[in-house]
């Protein structure tokens, strides 16, 4: 029974984190512009990489945001890490393959807990199936196979990479290869407990035991797998593997945050509540209080 | 030394020498693949080692970043640098808490950056000038004092640089080797910024230690709010030189024109880069001729501030640039202008349309906009008649990195060129992925002991490469002038000292200037070329 609390609190935390480190970025205050073209939501200009500032008194014309423009890119970048295919492809091949190992997997454990609540409601999900439920187990079949190898073969590459590669082992902190070891082992004690009794009916009666909070039962190598999972679970939103938070606000809020402040707008009302804000720490260099002109160190 | 191969972060701490060295810098094409085509880099000076910090690269950016003299002077340096790094992550430092907080946790240190970065691959990949050295510096040492895993687990979490002067002075000296293009930030597949935290070193040297390089804040900033501008030029300097423009424009096309100053209600405040003023007269007065043939309702000012575009806090001091900001949103109301208009100066049109963007608001902000749509607006419309076989050589395109790549500014001076310049080629890569002329950030005017040979040598190179590329069919040939379109003063002052340097006009007839410049050289009417390509 431990272990079915223990997978479900870290499913849990790992959503709470998450949310917790998203509203901490989100509520940060407004922040300077710092546009960098081509912006997305600019539409025709995107191609190029021109903006609204190319227009003739530019305030005084509506304002076209293609917000369309922006989701494809948003996409594009979310699904198939445009920037690094585009820029260092070599890099790409295992990356990518490490992240969409990791969206089969969250596929095949959304597939995993459909097919489990319907089974835990007189479904018949084990065994091959007929009609929708063959559907989604062949489905389930591939997500998890694709899943774990890409997974596995991505975080264990890029691991080796890291090592051998003096360019990017300078830079390595032994937390960063612990991160990318953990997921690893993860990976790797899941396909050993899997390859113990290789059926896709296995993992989904794990499923319905967790989902019935029911005590799971597991090989010895399937329990160390649940408590790395779970130490997983917990570990990701508090280290810088959780940059799907923060991509979310690098782009959108940041880099393609072009939104201008004229009189009567939300950002205009933004930055003048900033503007009241006393704050509690203040710089001590000498010409920081007064006009600006005061000399400060000479020669 | 260690070898510029083996170099880490945390070597910055290491105690004695120099950190690296140059040696090798990145080949540059034809005619320049020869030996002795440029000068070698300068040895350090002794006494220059007795005074400032030579131990990053040997090169001496910031001047006032002086060696303590006593114990005393180093511990509160240290004490500063600390305190102000604590406070960037704190509301001191609203204005940049987000973007900063983003790139400093999300690093992936995948890389992906460096080959963007102009000064990474001109210096020969050498690994102290790698976009993310600098970074992977200031988290570390931040956490080493600032966070609970960094003094619980120490090196584990990457936290194992100590602090001394010597330390932190290199940390600031390579604050000022990123010239804050961003081009490394449009290949971050995590969309991460690394010139923000270039500068935002910068900023707790100046903020909280009253340390800048000279010519960006006594002669910069300072000067500029105290005497109205950078260069110096107080009020009455200023109206002379207005004075000595109209005489010249009528010397030199026979033109009678009455620059508008302090224009009451005028519809257009232009504001130039008051450097245009000392160096390059003929770009404020090729503005005027534009503008007067538009039947533009135009003014210049003569107040604090307003006749200088510049806002070089926009580098290293937010304190400093709001307070320009405010004085030329401030020169604006006073004229009672309908819009603000930036000159030929890249970093001028981000400070005050884009940064000053969220540092003024309400109903009496002064819209701040580009000249570039103004006078192509003013060409659609048949404003001025050109004769574009007077503009009949090779012409290229810088983009300023500011105007362009941070304000996305593009089309219309390419749409301008196509017409006036029948020989106009792009720069590869061009538009918002070009390069920075090697004179960002403060580059341009930074010119103290040594620095120049690494602007020129070093942070130029790849736009100097660029530029000959663009020319490779006619840069052989001294009897051709060839012609780089710069419509950014710093851009412009990069681009003149890099020249100058390597004798590319002596030798081979390149020459650079604004657009306007161009403009009016294609001007039909006028008696005899306004460019004048004399040694």
């Amino acid at each position: 029974m431990f272990l079915t609390l223990y997978s479900l609190l870290a499913i849990i935390l790992f959503l709470a984190f998450s949310a917790y480190k998203a509203a901490e970025y989100a509520k940060m205050p407004i922040h300077g512009r710092l546009d960098l073209y081509p912006i997305p939501k600019e539409g025709g200009r995107l191609e190029y990489g021109g903006s609204y500032y190319e227009e003739l008194e530019w305030w005084r014309k509506p304002r076209h945001v293609s917000h369309g423009a922006e989701i494809i890119d948003m996409l594009k970048e979310m699904l198939f890490i445009k920037k690094l295919f585009d820029n260092q492809r070599p890099f790409w091949w295992l990356s990518y393959a490490f992240h969409l190992g990791i969206y089969c997997l969250m596929g095949w454990t959304v597939l995993l807990a459909v097919l489990a609540v319907a089974g835990l409601n007189g479904v018949a999900v084990m065994g091959a199936g007929a009609g929708i439920v063959l559907v989604l187990k062949i489905l389930l079949g591939i997500a998890g196979v694709a899943g774990f190898l890409l997974a596995v073969f991505g975080s264990g590459t890029l691991l080796i990479k890291r090592m051998a590669d003096s360019s990017l082992r300078r830079y390595t902190t032994p937390q960063e290869y612990f991160n990318l070891l953990l997921i690893f082992l993860v990976l790797c004690t899941g396909i050993y407990a899997w390859s113990l009794a290789p059926s896709f009916d296995r993992p989904l009666g794990v499923m319905e035991q967790a989902l019935s909070l029911q005590p799971l039962v597991l090989s010895g190598v399937g329990v160390l797998h649940v408590i790395l999972l779970g130490i997983m679970f917990f570990y990701i939103p508090l280290s810088k593997m959780s940059h799907y938070v923060g991509k979310y606000f690098t782009f959108h809020k940041v880099l393609w945050d072009n939104s201008p402040n004229t009189p009567g707008s939300a950002i205009g009302k933004d930055v003048e509540k900033a503007a009241g804000y006393r704050p509690h720490t203040s710089w001590s260099a000498p010409h920081i209080k007064g006009n600006g002109a005061t000399p400060g160190k000479t020669n | 030394m260690e070898n510029v191969n083996d170099l880490k972060p945390s070597d910055i701490g290491r105690a004695g020498g120099q950190v690296t060295k140059l040696d090798k810098v990145m080949d540059l094409p034809a005619p320049y693949d020869k030996p002795g085509m440029e000068p070698d880099f300068k040895e350090v000076k002794p006494a220059w080692q007795e005074k400032y910090c030579t131990t990053l690269d040997g090169f001496v950016g910031v001047d006032t970043l002086q060696r303590p003299k006593t114990k005393e002077e180093e511990d509160e340096f240290v004490r500063k640098f600390l305190s102000g790094l604590e406070k960037i992550f704190t509301d001191a430092n609203n204005g940049a808490l987000q973007p900063l907080s983003l790139t400093f946790d999300y690093c992936a240190k995948c890389n992906t950056c460096s080959e963007a970065c102009h000064i990474y691959e001109a210096s020969g990949h050498n690994e102290l000038y790698r976009p993310i050295f600098r970074s992977e510096v200031l988290r570390k040492i931040y956490k080493k004092y600032f966070t609970k895993s960094g003094k619980l687990l120490g090196g584990f979490v990457g936290a194992d640089i100590d602090v001394n002067w010597e330390t932190i002075a290199r940390l600031g000296e390579l604050a000022y080797r990123c010239n804050l293009c961003r081009r490394c930030a449009q290949t971050c597949p995590l969309g991460l910024d690394n010139s923000i935290i270039a500068k935002e070193i910068r900023k707790i040297f100046s903020q909280e230690l009253e340390i800048a390089p000279t010519p960006l804040h006594n002669k910069g900033t300072v000067l500029q709010l105290k005497t109205g501008s950078s260069t110096g030029i107080n009020k009455a300097a200023f109206l002379d030189n207005i004075e000595f423009m109209e005489e010249d424009i009528e010397e030199q096309t026979g033109l009678k024109i009455k620059v508008p100053v302090d224009k009451k209600g005028a519809d257009i405040l232009l504001i130039h880069n008051a450097g245009e003023f000392v160096s390059w007269p003929e770009n404020p007065a090729a503005f005027a001729i534009l503008f007067e043939r538009a039947g533009l309702n135009w003014t210049l000012s003569s107040s604090l501030v307003g006749y200088d575009s510049v806002n070089y806090g926009i580098w290293y001091d937010d304190t400093q640039a709001k307070k320009i900001v405010q004085a030329q949103q401030r020169a604006a109301l006073e004229l009672g202008v309908r819009r603000i208009v930036i000159g030929e100066c890249g970093h001028a049109h981000k400070a005050a349309a884009v940064v000053g963007d969220r540092m003024v608001y309400g109903e009496d902000k002064v819209p701040v906009e580009s000249f570039l749509p103004i006078l192509w607006d003013a060409v659609q419309k048949g404003a001025f008649k050109f004769d574009p076989s007077r503009n009949d050589f090779p012409v290229t395109l810088h983009d300023p990195c500011n105007l362009v790549r941070g304000m996305g500014v593009v089309e219309p001076q390419r749409n301008i060129l196509k017409i006036i310049a029948p020989k106009f080629r792009e720069m590869t890569p061009h538009g918002v992925y070009n390069y920075c002329c090697g004179g960002g950030s403060g580059f341009a005017i930074m010119n103290s002991l040594n620095f120049l040979d690494f602007r020129n040598k070093v942070s130029s190179r790849m736009k100097f490469k660029q530029i000959l590329d663009a020319f490779a069919d006619t840069v052989a040939d001294p009897s051709i002038v060839k012609y780089v379109c710069a419509p950014c003063s710093n851009c412009k002052g990069a681009i003149r000292d890099m020249f100058e340097y390597y004798e590319a006009t002596a030798k081979f007839n390149i020459h650079y200037g604004g657009l306007v410049d161009l403009m009016v050289n294609a001007l039909a009417d006028l008696p005899r070329p306004f460019l004048t390509f004399d040694e």
